[in-house]
């Protein structure tokens, strides 16, 4: 080895500096970029714990970089969207909210922030939190494309609380101060909604045709054509019942004694067939099994995201339980359904009242009148039948009775029972209805409870065992002949 | 430095022709003072303030101002040997005779002998005499490279003398001299033919010839007397000739002869190959240009146009059937407010009629910032960007000026409402550019870009060029677009519209005799319609008026650009009257409280009033007016319940359209609210 003379090693030594010190360092700001892009590369290749770890660096040493909240953001959206823990996205929220509240991405923090608070949100009260994060954005970042969002979420929240004028505001504002934004479509539906929800059914249907004209490629414009086409026909055009014959194309024979009948969030007909003890999806003309065995189902409904829920004195059957869950003491269910914070109202016509049970399996009971039968409405509440009291009661979301339709108000005689009630998401209720002058028929409701349609079975040419209904997206409905094993549709 | 220096030289030009008449007076009566009156000392006197004028700018004088100094030095020379006090400078006068020009001959008529044998002497001290012969004549004589008229005796300083002699259409001839002592030489120069020559004489003058489509630069000045027997048998004084333009190397074979100039038909001549072939030089007949118009006119709506054609002021609108030169002109009229831009071609015989109106000026103040990847190219794409608006009249940035001080210039003089300016955005390296669109008011929005991307500039073009529609036609009723139904469904209509026969809840099938499938298609024919409009439904035909709806313009939109539409916005209420005014105000209002100008927007709308009370019409504008107030805070909360108790008295208003939602709930929720 060669060794260097004492005298030269300092001249030696500071040659081998000079390069490193010529090289000058990067600032912070390069370094935390460095990081940042690091991290965003690991995650791209889905190297999560990588791309975790970096960013957990960075925040780390560089907490007054730019890229600082921008990493906070990344880290709870991944909480959110990948882990499906939004509990842990929300430290990186706060911190996000409490230390960056200036950034760019505050915004969008906010905007998580009051979703996740939303979503949580059990009952109308506990909005509070999140609307407080909506009204944030809306007021810090006016311009930020996030606003849109939270003006809709916003919305929502009002309308959830029953605040309907509130909530058109919102909805309002989403699409006209933020025209074009991704989320026009959708608020333009919630408006056209609200509309309606506030007796204002002109201006209901000019704003879905307006979503119409205006994004006619969104899926909301999809919702829109049936939405408004179920409206006119019910409400506007209200053409005689016309008995069109066993559905579809005529088909006789072909089902194995079915029960009951819904209708999916996308539209399709789920059928139950008591002879197999299970539902089906009719979907383009083919019968699709759905869900698990439900012996001596009496109630079939579906989810938002359009999973079927079952329900007989054995408990609750869902798509993804193995089990039956059981639904307390309730042994003659006669109606079911689902409200936007995914509580369950199940009616018992040997108990006078209903029963919510909550997501977590918790149930409350609400005063009622012995209920026949039930369907949800689109205002949060229900409609349902109490044959010991000759009524329809349209309930709001609190269980408190809105509208008062005695049985056979408008009707040329009066009925004496309800078999089963069906409504179509806009509002309208159909009642199947027996017994006294009017006898086995049909009669359809609007929003406002006055009588839209109505025929006897008689005058309709039907005489099999009609046991459940649905009406269908064409403003059409379909009932359900156990006796004949098919289906009927009345135009 | 030097630029200032070059600025002397015409300067000094135009003094000396300033003085011609008094310097020439001067020559003219020093010569008569002593031939006629014996006047020497007069004679003298005005002789050097001749030379004195001259003499130090001898380098850069004409031959007539030369030949002027050398016969002063001549007198000059006689006169002090007349003298005996001014003798001794006789010889001083004829050395810087020989110094300016040695093949000076002195009059021999006023020089006596003695000055003659004298002159001779010294002349022959330093020069020698050198005899030369042309063929042909006519040519260029070059000595040592500078140009000398080609004269048979000169008179060159001793030594070695390189002289060229050339012609047109001939080879060139160099000959090397030696020159000492007493020597005296003689050159013949006999030029080659090498090709043939063409000669043109074109009238007027200032027209440029091009042969076989390379130009050869222009046919300039006037032709002397020597063009008179060219000139008269047409009719033409030689004057109104142009000097002749000589075509010197003629190629064998057919050529292309054009001669053009703008106000001038173009002239092309077919030149067969017998003027190639045997070479020889062709003089063609004076060519006539004919000239080449076309007329202009131009008329507004609009008050206070100025019509400038490529930068020359033709005067205010309107200008009808104005006589031009045809071809291409940049046309701008500019208006008090806004200017109008196009790039027009005026052809010969045509007239071509413009009504223009203004539209809003976006002029660009330059891309500020030091040197990054692809600037040279971003640049240009943004000072091109003109050419991509359609709805803006685009003003170039001015060389060198910076972005600060244009912007102070153009707020002082208002020559523009909207102004772009383009920044780096300050990364470690530039990738991004920050555009900046911004009213004169400060009404501001900014894009950031990338500039290597394909068209960088693309969204900006696109969102300067959507300008929104404020108003649309309609008929008076709203329809649906209902599955099943054989057109689109009568949802609700007015009270005329269902007094002319118009049934409300049955389709649409025809409109003006075509078939309407949907409500998009029924508004795409109003669009083209003015006349009333025949709409048949199952039961019957109904015949109604197109009326015009008020619109708002979409607020928050990616695809606006802001400023712009505020520019255009203030424009068109420059010219509207009466509720077309007030609903131009109301958008306005809306722009500005998209920028958070609350109290602007206020200002504006308590002074709008629109007599329609359905739709958007004055509910809409007491709404916003609350709308406003509220955003201003507590201190205005009065004025907010007022505005809104104002919009609750229309409950036919409505936003956005005359489609769009009510305004009255949302009135009465923010005055719930309010309470």
């Amino acid at each position: 080895m060669f060794v260097l003379s004492s005298w030269l090693r300092p001249p030696a030594a500071l040659l081998c500096v000079l390069p490193a010190l010529a090289q000058t360092q990067p600032p912070d700001g390069d370094l935390a970029e460095r990081l940042y892009r690091s991290g965003e590369r690991a995650y791209a290749t889905k190297a999560y714990k990588e791309a975790l770890d970096t960013w957990g660096q960075l925040l780390q040493t560089y907490p007054r970089s730019e890229f600082a909240p921008v990493a906070l953001l990344r880290l709870a959206r991944h909480q959110v969207e990948i882990e499906h823990k939004p509990d842990a996205a929300m430290p990186y929220l706060d911190r996000l909210r409490n230390d960056y509240i200036k950034s760019p991405e505050a915004a969008d923090g906010l905007l998580l922030r009051g979703v996740l608070l939303k979503r949580q949100a059990r009952r109308p009260a506990e909005l509070k939190d999140a609307m407080a994060e909506f009204n944030r954005v809306i007021d810090l970042f006016p311009n930020d494309p996030a606003c849109a969002e939270a003006c809709l979420h916003l919305g929502q929240a009002w309308r959830d609380q029953g605040q309907w004028s509130r909530a058109l505001q919102q909805f309002i504002n989403a699409f006209r101060l933020h025209s074009g934004s991704a989320v026009a479509p959708r608020a333009m539906l919630e408006a056209a909604e609200t509309l309606d929800l506030m007796d204002d059914l002109p201006g209901c249907l000019r704003m879905l045709q307006r979503l119409r004209t205006e994004s006619p490629q969104s899926p909301e414009a999809q919702e829109a054509v049936w939405r408004m086409a179920v409206r006119v026909k019910q409400r506007l055009q209200k053409p005689p019942l016309r008995n069109e014959g066993p559905w579809p194309s005529g088909r006789t024979k072909w089902l194995k004694t079915p029960t009951l009948l819904a209708i999916a969030p996308d539209g399709d007909l789920l059928i139950f067939q008591k002879d197999l003890d299970r539902a089906f999806r009719l979907h383009g003309g083919e019968l699709l099994q759905q869900g698990p065995p439900a012996p001596g189902s009496l109630v079939l409904l579906t989810d938002s995201a359009g999973a079927v829920w079952m329900l007989s004195k054995n408990g609750l059957v869902r798509e993804n339980t193995a089990l039956p869950q059981p639904l307390g003491t309730l042994g003659a269910i006669s109606g079911a359904a689902l409200d936007h914070w995914g509580d369950l109202w199940v009616a018992d016509s040997r108990t006078p009242a209903i029963t919510v049970f909550t997501r977590e399996g918790e149930s409350r009971s609400l005063a009622s009148p012995t209920v026949n039968a039930l369907a949800p409405l689109p205002t949060g509440g229900v409609v349902v039948a109490s044959d010991a009291d000759r009524k329809l009661l349209f309930l709001d979301a609190e269980g408190q009775p809105r509208i008062v339709v005695p049985y056979g108000k408008d009707l040329p005689g009066p009925f004496r029972k309800v078999i089963a009630l069906a409504s179509d998401g806009v509002g309208q209720v159909a009642a199947l209805v027996d017994g006294a002058d009017f006898g086995q028929g049909l009669v359809i409701f609007g929003p406002d409870g006055a009588v839209l349609r109505q025929a006897t079975f008689k005058t309709l040419g039907i005489n099999g065992n009609i046991t459940s209904l649905a009406l269908d997206r064409s403003g059409g409905v379909i009932l359900c002949d156990r006796r004949n094993d098919l289906l009927i549709r009345l135009n | 430095m030097r630029f200032r220096h070059l600025l002397f030289i015409p300067l000094f030009c135009v003094t000396l022709w300033g003085q011609d008449p008094g310097l020439n007076d001067t020559f003219l009566q020093a010569k008569a003072l002593w031939a006629t009156q014996g006047d020497r000392e007069g004679a003298t006197a005005r002789f050097d303030s001749v030379v004195a004028t001259l003499a130090p700018r001898a380098a850069g004088l004409g031959p007539e101002w030369i030949q002027m100094l050398c016969e002063s030095y001549n007198w000059l020379a006689v006169l002090d040997d007349r003298s005996a006090q001014n003798k001794p400078r006789t010889q001083v006068r004829l050395q810087a005779l020989l110094d300016l020009n040695p093949d000076f001959e002195l009059d021999r008529a006023l020089t006596s002998q003695r000055l003659l044998t004298l002159y001779d002497r010294m002349k022959g001290e330093k020069y020698a005499l050198v005899k030369l012969s042309y063929s042909p004549e006519g040519g260029r004589l070059l000595v040592d490279g500078k140009p000398n008229p080609p004269v048979t005796r000169k008179f060159l300083p001793f030594g070695t003398h390189k002289l060229t002699y050339s012609r047109p259409g001939h080879a060139t001839s160099d000959v090397i001299l030696e020159l000492a002592p007493h020597d005296v030489k003689s050159t013949d120069f006999k030029l080659t033919r090498t090709a043939s020559t063409i000669t043109l004489y074109v009238q007027p003058s200032d027209i440029e010839i091009l042969l076989d489509g390379q130009s050869l630069g222009f046919a300039t000045g006037k032709a002397g007397p020597e063009a008179a027997s060219l000139a008269i048998p047409p009719g033409l004084r030689p004057e109104e000739l142009s000097g002749p333009f000589v075509i010197p190397q003629l190629t064998p074979g057919k050529h292309r002869l054009e001669l053009r100039a703008s106000c001038f038909r173009s002239k092309v001549l077919e030149l067969g190959a017998e003027f190639a072939t045997p070479p020889a030089d062709h003089t063609l007949e004076p060519i006539r240009m004919d000239p080449s118009k076309g007329t202009l006119s131009v008329s507004s709506p609009w008050p206070g146009g100025e019509l400038f054609l490529s930068g020359q002021s033709r005067g205010p609108l309107p200008v009808a059937n104005l006589p031009v030169c045809s071809g291409p002109y940049d046309l701008l009229v500019r208006f008090p407010v806004g200017a109008f831009f196009r790039r027009i071609d005026v052809e010969e015989g045509k007239t071509l009629n413009l009504e223009v109106q203004p539209k809003p000026r976006l002029a660009f103040l330059g891309l500020e910032g030091g040197d990054f990847t692809g600037r040279a190219r971003f640049l240009a794409q943004l000072e091109s960007l003109g050419d991509r608006l359609q709805q803006l009249t685009f003003l170039p940035a001015h060389a060198g000026e910076p972005a600060a001080e244009a912007l102070a210039r153009l707020k002082a003089s208002r020559e523009t409402e909207l102004v772009l300016i383009a920044r780096p955005v300050p990364d470690a390296v530039t990738h991004r550019v920050e555009l900046i669109v911004a009213t004169l008011d400060g009404e501001e929005e900014s894009l950031v870009l990338k500039p290597l991307e394909q068209d960088p500039l693309g969204s900006l073009a696109a969102r300067l060029n959507d300008v929104p529609p404020i108003q649309q036609p309609g008929l008076g009723f709203s329809v649906l677009d209902i599955p099943g139904e054989s057109g689109p469904w009568v949802l609700a209509a007015s009270e005329p519209a269902v007094k002319a026969g118009l049934q409300v809840g049955r389709p649409i099938l025809q409109v003006q005799g075509k078939s309407i499938l949907s409500a998009q298609e029924l508004q795409n024919l109003l669009e083209s319609s003015k006349e009333p409009v025949s709409i048949r439904q199952a039961d019957g035909t109904t015949v109604l008026p197109v009326q015009t709806e008020s619109l708002e313009i979409p607020l928050g939109s990616k695809g606006l650009c802001y400023p712009a539409v505020l520019a255009h916005l203030r424009l068109q209420y420059a010219g509207a009257k009466g509720d077309k005014a007030n609903l131009i105000k109301l958008n306005m209002a809306l722009v500005l409280m998209q920028f958070r100008k609350y109290d602007k927007a206020i200002e504006l709308l308590r002074d709008a009033r629109l007599s329609a009370s359905s739709g958007v019409s004055q509910g809409t504008i007491d709404y916003h007016t609350g709308f406003c107030f509220l955003h201003l805070g507590t201190t205005y909360q009065t004025e907010a319940m007022q505005a809104f108790g104002q919009a609750l008295k229309y409950p036919q208003s409505t936003l956005l359209g005359p489609e769009g939602p009510l305004v009255a709930p949302l009135a009465k929720q923010a005055l719930a609210d309010l309470k």
